[in-house]
């Protein structure tokens, strides 16, 4: 890594003006089995140099697949045209700050690029034949696993000379059961930035293919919920969508500017006082976290930004340029997906911190609800509107687990949600590692949190037709 | 801009070396993709044009198979010798991968070039009509209506040449360009903040993106300040017009994935073994065709060569098709369709070309005019299906109640059920069609017996 710091060091020397120099080497490995086939392995490698300037308060890009001082200096040049040819407003000029430097390397390197190939077919096809002999109803089984090396080296200008390699394994199990003429599917998946040891540091893989098998065969007789207003018990992997989907991108500062429904809104209550919540760099309370990144791609340092604090809206997410529109300290939060991407503001692992109850005392307290847990989707709006997804919807009913319902889907306005919530448990877990968020571009971002209690609309079958006056 | 005879000599030179060497390293069979491309974007942030950006890039993806087991690696050129890792990373994946009958390639065949696939004058665009274009798309939204805010856009120009090679004896390339533009934003009127909302277009040629992009620019703002007012609706069991955007987005992804071949072979399509039952209302034709001249999912030859053509997946309700590729197509006993798919970064996998749902005689202003109350017009969806069951369940977007009493924008409503029982409900389908992102010809559809929830 010395070496692109090296390259990209002499390519700069001598730039005038704001220049920013990233080198991206992205290489992934996957295997996929399905049906005791191995289907496919695959190998992608994908690296380049991106390079962006600031000419006259405007922002040009280029960029080169070439990690190579004649190359960089090129894309430079390239990347003074287009500033030059870019007629929009003069931005601010970047906040002053002090950029990261030095090596800052994550766990799980070593160990994971030390293992074979044939470790990983291994894997993959053991745990796909798990599934199929954990039930009798099981029709189909696919398991397939992917890991995505990356090494980045940051210079600018101004200061940040960073570089750091990370790794982020992701396994993907799915269990398909017939009964009575009808098909059903169960999912479990898992994603961490690290090695196989925090891969399956809270559940081996062989619990997650028989928790697969178990939903798909449950959800085979279940029954479709009644869709209306309920009271709703979020398991880590909702809490963690909710927040990342609902809240976090109201608060990405860009989407704040445009008029997201977070704008205006620093320093009021927008949650119950119980909601603290947080995206954070780095992998809080559990090592591993799926989003973690040391370093931003403008070379800021990524730490911990605490968004709502008690219910009180206290920080959006920034970049340099939005910082200095806002003027703020950025926050670490500007990512782009390829060496030749634009690097925007994104969230990397965005939890609610755990309160004093436990999940017993809260379905215990719940006359009548359900207790959702495994997101298969999700989308919010500007308004803060939300919707996802859920794959294991149960009933509460007088304080006590009951039956399984499927096909739900849960919906709400994200800050009257949160203002709902009256209950939130002690325990916590990241348990969106394997997901990616889209804006543009992917982002590789985790989330989760404890178990909470709020309300929210079921959206489920209605059983009598009723006119809809308008 | 690179000399069009040298980028084919210097592809066909890569394609060449990496066949020899696979062959070298003892692969049976082997496929080398090359897609060398070069993009200019002009981005747009908060009602501004931000930056502009141009970037080259070639990408080249090598399969093998040896002793009848798969290989695959993908890489872009660094110049630095990255790409002669790709032989070594195939081969010791064919090396632990177990044989497969059905690991051939396919045969050259004869292939009929697509015209209108590159249009010259796009080629030559440069970043200054980018940022014109880009400058015209805001104006035209931001002079239509203050209040609709654009929170990103872009303009961008996209030129390829795309070569495949093969042991086998394929030996095929096309040239490709394309411009599109679109706007994501939404409208704010004092503390109301509108749905979000998104449109935009794409094209293969230079004359018609000013007109497209105007037009996409109207519906952006008609869609945004439409959703102002929203108030909430009623729950319901009864009907619901999809918009042809709310087709693209609910109908199409999960009857996609349910036609696939390797769906069908896996065991997780619901119409595996239904050829020639009815799968949907009589009304409801879909159709693949990747051979249009200028179409943007328009190619002469699939991902692996093999000639893309027009079939029909389902006529009159009857199911008619599935998707396949050549690995698809050997197992299942017939030939392919043409459907491989993906980049020189992905193995051939399968997919539509270009989707088109025949048009039906209803006028789609009658279809949103409604002689009943039980009703929305669903301008886009968000939710989930899940092929494998056909249920889903999401949120409505950019909608209306519709009926008697007119119309009114509507939120926190979501719609629920199953496709596959959906496609049966099928009631009415619109003369009218849109074409969406140049990939999908797509009228608008009127289901019965859906389930609508209201907060």
């Amino acid at each position: 890594m010395s070496g692109a710091l090296d390259i990209l060091s002499r390519a700069l020397s001598g730039a005038d003006g704001f220049v920013e120099l990233r080198y991206h080497d992205k290489s992934t490995r996957s295997v996929a089995v399905e049906q005791a086939k191995v289907e496919a392995t695959g190998y992608a490698r994908r690296g380049g140099v991106a390079v962006r300037v600031l000419e006259a308060g405007r922002w040009g890009s280029a960029s080169t697949s070439r990690l190579e001082t004649a190359a960089v200096r090129k894309a430079i040049d390239r990347a003074r045209s287009a500033a030059r040819a870019n007629p929009g407003q003069a931005i601010d000029p970047l906040p002053t700050v002090d950029l990261a430097r030095g090596q800052f390397d994550q766990p799980g390197v070593d160990e994971i690029t030390g293992r074979s190939l044939e470790e990983r077919i291994t894997m993959v096809s053991g745990l796909e034949a798990h599934i199929r002999k954990a039930g009798q109803k099981v029709s189909s089984a696919a398991c397939s696993y992917n890991e995505t090396l990356e090494h980045k080296a940051i210079v600018t200008s101004d200061g940040a000379r960073a570089s750091f390699r990370l790794v982020r394994p992701e396994l993907r199990l799915q269990a398909v059961t017939e009964g009575g003429g009808e098909l059903s599917s169960g999912f479990e998946s898992v994603g961490v930035t690290g090695g196989w040891d925090c891969l399956f540091a809270a559940d081996s893989g062989e619990r997650l293919a028989e928790k697969a098998v178990r939903t798909a065969t449950d959800l085979l007789s279940a029954g479709h919920p009644e869709g209306g207003k309920s009271t709703v018990i979020l398991a880590p992997s909702i809490v963690g969508l909710l927040v990342h989907e609902a809240i976090g991108h109201t608060t990405e500062a860009d989407f704040v500017q445009a008029g997201s429904v977070a704008a205006g809104k620093l320093g009021q209550r927008v949650a119950s006082e119980l909601v603290t919540l947080v995206d954070s760099g780095n992998s809080e309370f559990h090592a591993g976290a799926g989003g973690t990144i040391p370093v931003d791609d403008e070379g800021v340092v990524a730490g911990r930004t605490p968004i709502i604090d008690q219910g009180i809206l206290v920080s959006y997410l920034h970049n340099r340029q939005s910082a200095a529109k806002f003027g703020v300290a950025p926050t670490g939060n500007a990512r782009a997906w390829e060496y030749s991407d634009e690097p925007l503001i994104r969230m990397r692992n965005t939890y609610l911190e755990p309160g004093t109850s436990s999940l017993e005392e809260m379905i215990a307290t719940t006359e009548d609800g359900y207790l959702l847990d495994g997101p298969r989707n999700g989308q919010a709006d500007a308004t803060g509107e939300f919707m996802f997804a859920v794959q294991e919807a149960r009933r509460i009913r007088r304080g006590k687990i009951a039956e399984l319902v499927r096909g739900v889907t849960i919906s709400g306005i994200a800050f009257e949600v949160m203002s709902t919530v009256d209950a939130i448990s002690s325990s916590f877990r990241w348990d969106l590692g394997s997901g990616y968020c889209g804006k543009g571009q992917p982002a590789k971002v985790d989330a989760g949190g404890p178990y909470v209690r709020c309300r929210a609309t079921i959206g489920g079958q209605q059983r009598e037709p009723v006119s809809a006056g308008a | 801009m690179t000399d069009p005879e040298a980028l084919e000599d210097r592809l066909a030179e890569i394609s060449e070396r990496i066949l020899a060497a696979a062959a070298k390293a003892g692969a049976d069979e082997a496929e080398v993709m090359v897609v060398a491309s070069d993009s200019i974007e002009t981005t747009i942030e908060n009602s501004q044009l931000h930056s502009n950006q141009a970037n080259e890039e070639t990408v080249v993806g090598l399969r093998v198979y040896s002793g009848g087991a798969l290989g695959f690696a993908t890489a872009n050129d660094d110049g630095c010798g990255g790409l002669d890792e790709l032989v070594g990373e195939a081969m010791a994946q064919a090396a632990v991968m177990p044989a497969d009958e059905y690991n051939t390639l396919p045969l050259p065949q004869p292939v009929t070039p697509v015209t209108g696939l590159c249009d010259d004058r796009l080629v030559a665009w440069g970043l200054d009509d980018c940022t014109r274009a880009a400058s015209v798309f805001l104006q035209r939204v931001r002079s239509a209506d203050g209040r609709v805010r654009v929170d990103s856009g872009s303009v961008s120009r996209s030129s390829s040449l795309v070569s495949l090679c093969s042991s086998t004896g394929t030996r095929l390339t096309e040239r490709r360009a394309h411009v599109s533009g679109y706007l994501f934003g939404m409208a704010v009127e004092g503390d109301q903040v509108a749905s979000s909302d998104y449109d935009g277009d794409v094209t293969r040629d230079a004359d018609s993106f000013g007109g497209l992009l105007a037009r996409a620019g109207d519906r952006f703002v008609e869609k945004c300040v439409g959703s102002l007012g929203a108030g909430r609706g009623r729950s319901y069991r009864g009907a619901a017009i999809l918009s042809p955007e709310a087709v693209g987005e609910f109908l199409l992804p999960a009857l996609t994935q349910a036609i696939s071949a390797d769906s069908v072979r896996k065991g997780k399509s619901p119409l595996a073994g239904r050829l020639g039952e009815m799968v949907a209302a009589p009304e409801f034709t879909l159709v693949d065709d990747g051979s249009l001249a200028g179409g943007l999912a328009s190619s002469a030859f699939d991902r692996e060569g093999v000639p893309v053509t027009r079939h029909e997946l389902i006529g009159r309700g009857r199911l008619q098709s599935f998707l396949f590729n050549h690995y698809e197509a050997r197992a299942a006993g017939c030939n392919s369709t043409g459907n491989a798919a993906g980049s020189a970064s992905s193995l051939p996998s399968i997919s539509p070309n270009r989707l088109e749902i025949e048009a039906g005689p209803a006028s789609y202003q009658d279809m949103c005019e409604p002689d009943r109350d039980d009703t929305i017009l669903v301008g886009r969806w968000s939710g989930s299906t899940n092929p494998i069951t056909g249920d889903f369940s999401g949120v409505v977007k950019n909608s209306f109640a519709v009926g008697r009493q007119g119309r009114r924008p509507i939120t926190e409503v979501m719609m629920a059920g199953n496709i596959y029982t959906a496609l049966a409900n099928i009631s009415a389908i619109s003369s009218e069609r849109r074409l969406l992102g140049g990939t999908r010809l797509l009228p608008a559809i009127r289901l019965e017996d859906v389930s609508v929830t209201a907060a």
